[in-house]
């Protein structure tokens, strides 16, 4: 009960610091819509098929979506250490896990919310639509895929801890995921080895299962594209379960909780 | 004399800031990630998108337009690092009580991030033309190079005014942030300015890169200068319309600090 | 004998530091060099020493913040290493400054968000939050911003975060440092009324009148060894044999300090530069031997103020971690 409260204090903290946050409120607001209205811009031609518009209507909300996972649920520990608050975090009896979770849940939230501004964009600036969208296997899709998210979210943020080469690739890393996920377009347009790649990171599978839950056409292999997603999403926080008995291990070994 | 060596001392400071701001993240991760990782990223994404929506006869429209935008990066956010620098390590008060030309001091912030944003282009495009096989090779290469040149000095201009800016206003990166990814909509980066409406193409026009986008493009398809002249002019005159506004913002500043309301600046 | 509230047994920690991008170097800096310490439920330990000399290194160690290379500890029984849960809940720590605290957040929102972290039932903690802000004088402004506190509020907030689980051992890192002396002596009474009520505290410090005046033992650090350790009466007894003879005068040369310096019988010799003079500080064994032959050393230069007195804690704390190293 009392991880329950903590994780649940955590994830309050984080959104009431998001809301007085310039970066946060861009990053659910400008950065997708910027991307979104790209995409709309360059799909708004003759000749544009309704699943080219689907992609148009929901990529740039699923960008925001995971933009805002990966930089700041993934940052859940980093931001402690900017902000100075790491050692007063280590310090007390909840377990960092815990800590970070109810952060990462708070990100999901504010990720969600970039679906507002560019699905706006996309019906009223350009008259896009989701005719076929078959809403239960949607939401399905939309839950696993979150789940996904979560558990790379708990897995990046021991990572980008202990190793600031990483963090410091953030934005590569950050872009190339729209390209391997298939945020924005299929993936099945990429080389196959870029497409061996995708196949290793579970939201590949959920946006798949997404996608196709928008449009008759095309595959429907929603059971094995939910599996994929949930398992590999499982292996991730395996990962992450290694990763913060690391991090803890590493950061009282060195010292460098107060370091930024 | 002194004062000459005196203004030779404080651009020197300057570029040596800029500098450190540029190699701040100076390990091999980091100028992997920075450098490389990001722009193919973009590139790779924009590329992949675009011929998704329109057609792989488009990859070079799509490569050319990122590759190109990637100078603002450099330009813009590069000047802002310089400016945090120089309040980083106490060097501000300096600069604005020495007797230094105060213009020469302002320019001296983009110089390092010109040479950057042309660099930046240059690997883009390298790398984006390997990968996806793009011929950029038979078009009118030096006027290519010019407009990349200009490219850097006109968004660099962009990114003075954001340094001055970044002086008095604590949420200046922000706004920053905006406007550089905003160029891709409006820089004719990824489709052309004309779907934008009405007003949004007056925008598009009074921000740097959309006229030497423009200019680029037309140098891939084996323009010659005088058939770009006029965009290229363009182009110029907007950077500096930009550098003037951020000088008078820097001026202003000055007036300011002058007047004891430094405690927001540092 | 009750059994220690906080045990060290011979512990050593070294960082290892790395410069350079493409021709790495190694540096080791030796934190703490096998310190062994024991302190009574209840009783509020100093630990003594310049800058760099393992005061914080220690600290964090026993508030599990940091692995120690070699050596144990334990408070209240528990193991600093392996039972860091059960301890984290028994113990509040406070290391200050203008770090650990969310500043866009209100005092009260930074109280409640730590007590939640610490598991305190709400009942419990709105209870104790109330009392903390009336006590430590915060009542009132607990709806602002961190970032407007004064630098004294800000260091009372971080001691009410600390009081928050209402620890049987606190650990107070140079809590006074950066206070004005209205604000750190309040600090000093409050933290002595603590000790009173029964918390054992561990207090870290560089100032000698602060350690003298609160804390019931002293252990003097230096470069990561304990040099002494007792009583503040006990540790002056160290150098009761010592006087101090002090003088002003402007213009005193390295070589005439050397000369000083060499005196049979001078222990040490410190230089503080003041406005218009330096004031000279001898520790020696027969002041009245010294002050015989300052006129005869410093010729030609005019002395002011020659006086000789009893050494204070603060000589004795020079004398255990070296010249020209005191406050």
């Amino acid at each position: 009960m009392t991880y329950v409260r903590a994780a649940a204090a955590a994830f309050y903290i984080s959104m009431r610091l998001r809301f007085i946050s310039g970066f946060a409120i861009m990053g659910f607001l400008v950065f997708p819509l910027i991307l979104a209205a790209v995409g709309l811009f360059v799909l708004n031609k003759p000749g544009t098929t309704a699943t080219q518009w689907t992609y148009g209507l929901l990529g740039g909300g699923l960008i925001g979506y995971w933009g805002i996972t990966y930089l700041d649920a993934g940052n859940g520990i980093q931001i402690e250490r900017w902000n100075g608050t790491l050692e007063q975090i280590f310090a007390v009896p909840t377990p960092l896990w815990v800590i970070v979770l109810g952060k990462a849940l708070g990100g999901l939230v504010w990720g969600m919310l970039s679906f507002i501004p560019t699905i706006a964009l996309a019906y009223f600036g350009f008259h896009a639509l989701l005719p076929q969208l078959d809403a239960g296997r949607f939401a399905i899709s939309f839950a696993v895929l979150t789940f996904s998210f979560l558990a790379i979210a708990l897995s990046l943020s021991p990572l980008f801890a202990m190793w600031r080469w990483a963090f410091t690739m953030i934005n590569g890393f950050e872009l190339g995921t729209y390209v391997l996920c298939g945020f924005m377009f299929p993936i099945t347009i990429l080389p196959g080895w870029l497409q061996a790649i995708s196949a290793l990171l579970p939201p590949t599978w959920g946006t798949r299962a997404l996608y196709a839950a928008t449009t008759a056409e095309g595959p429907h292999d929603f059971v094995a594209w939910w599996v994929a997603t949930v398992g590999l999403s499982l292996v991730y926080l395996g990962m992450s379960v290694f990763l913060f008995r690391l991090v803890d291990r590493r950061a009282r070994a060195t010292g460098e909780l107060a370091l930024v | 004399m002194t004062r000459a060596l005196s203004q030779v001392a404080v651009f020197g400071r300057s570029i040596w800031l800029q500098y450190v701001a540029l190699f701040q993240w100076a390990t091999i991760p980091g100028y992997i990630g920075y450098k490389l990782i990001l722009p193919v990223a973009q590139i790779l994404f924009f590329v992949e998108f675009g011929v998704f929506a329109t057609g792989q006869q488009n990859a070079l429209y799509f490569a050319l337009g990122n590759a190109l935008q990637l100078t603002a990066n450099a330009g813009i956010f590069g000047v802002i690092a310089t400016v945090a620098n120089e309040r980083q390590f106490g060097t501000l008060p300096v600069l604005l009580g020495s007797p230094a030309n105060r213009l020469v001091t302002f320019l001296s912030r983009a110089i390092v991030n010109v040479i950057d944003g042309v660099l930046s282009v240059l690997i883009g495009l390298l790398v984006a033309a390997i990968v996806f096989r793009l011929d950029v090779w038979h078009g009118n290469l030096p006027l290519l190079a010019l407009c990349i040149v200009v490219i850097s000095l006109t968004t660099a201009g962009l990114g003075l005014l954001f340094g001055s800016l970044g002086l008095i206003m604590r949420d200046a990166i922000v706004v920053a942030n905006i406007i550089y990814y905003g160029l891709l909509i409006t820089g004719g980066v990824n489709f052309p300015v004309s779907r934008l409406p009405g007003a949004m193409q007056t925008v598009a026009y009074a921000l740097p890169l959309t006229r030497g986008v423009e200019a680029a493009r037309e140098a891939v398809a084996g323009a010659s200068f005088t058939q770009v002249a006029s965009l290229l002019a363009g182009e110029l005159a907007v950077g500096l319309a930009w550098a003037a506004l951020g000088y008078v913002v820097f001026r202003a500043f000055e007036g300011y600090a002058r007047r004891g309301g430094l405690q927001d600046a540092y | 004998m009750a059994s220690p509230a906080i045990e060290v047994r011979d512990l050593r920690k070294k960082y290892v530091t790395h410069r350079g991008t493409f021709r790495r170097t190694k540096t080791e800096n030796v934190a703490l060099d096998g310190i062994s310490l024991a302190i009574r439920p209840g009783e509020l330990f100093g630990l003594l020493g310049p800058n760099g000399a393992g005061k914080t290194t220690a600290t964090k160690i026993l508030t599990t913040l940091l692995l120690p290379d070699s050596g144990s500890a334990t408070v209240l029984g528990l193991d600093v290493v392996r039972q860091t849960s059960a301890l984290r809940r028994r113990i509040g720590f406070v290391f200050g400054g203008e770090r650990g605290l969310y500043w866009r957040l209100s005092g009260l929102d930074n109280l409640r968000y730590f007590a939640d972290l610490y598991g305190i039932a709400p009942d419990v903690s709105k209870r104790r939050i109330g009392d903390m802000l009336k006590r430590l004088g915060l009542s009132g402004r607990e709806h602002d911003k961190v970032e407007h506190y004064s630098r004294g509020m800000k260091q009372r907030l971080h001691l009410a975060r600390g009081l928050l689980n209402d620890p049987e051992v606190l650990f107070l890192d140079e809590p006074t440092i950066g206070l004005d002396p209205v604000g750190a002596r309040e600090l000093r009474l409050l933290i002595r009324e603590l000790a009173d009520a029964g918390k054992t505290i561990f207090l870290t410090t560089h100032y000698m009148f602060e350690a003298d005046a609160i804390c019931d033992r002293i252990a003097v650090i230096k470069k990561g060894s304990i040099v002494a350790e007792g009583t503040p009466g006990s540790i002056k007894q160290l150098v009761e044999d010592l006087g101090v003879v002090e003088f002003e005068a402007a213009g005193v040369s390295p070589d005439r300090l050397r000369i000083l310096r060499e005196l049979p019988g001078v222990s040490s010799v410190s230089v503080a530069d003041h406005e218009m003079a330096q004031l000279v500080t001898v520790h020696c064994v027969r002041p009245a031997d010294v002050m015989t032959q300052l006129g005869v050393i410093l010729e030609g230069i005019e002395l002011q103020r020659v006086s000789s007195r009893d050494p204070t804690l603060e000589d004795a704390y020079v004398q255990l971690v070296g010249e020209g190293e005191s406050q």
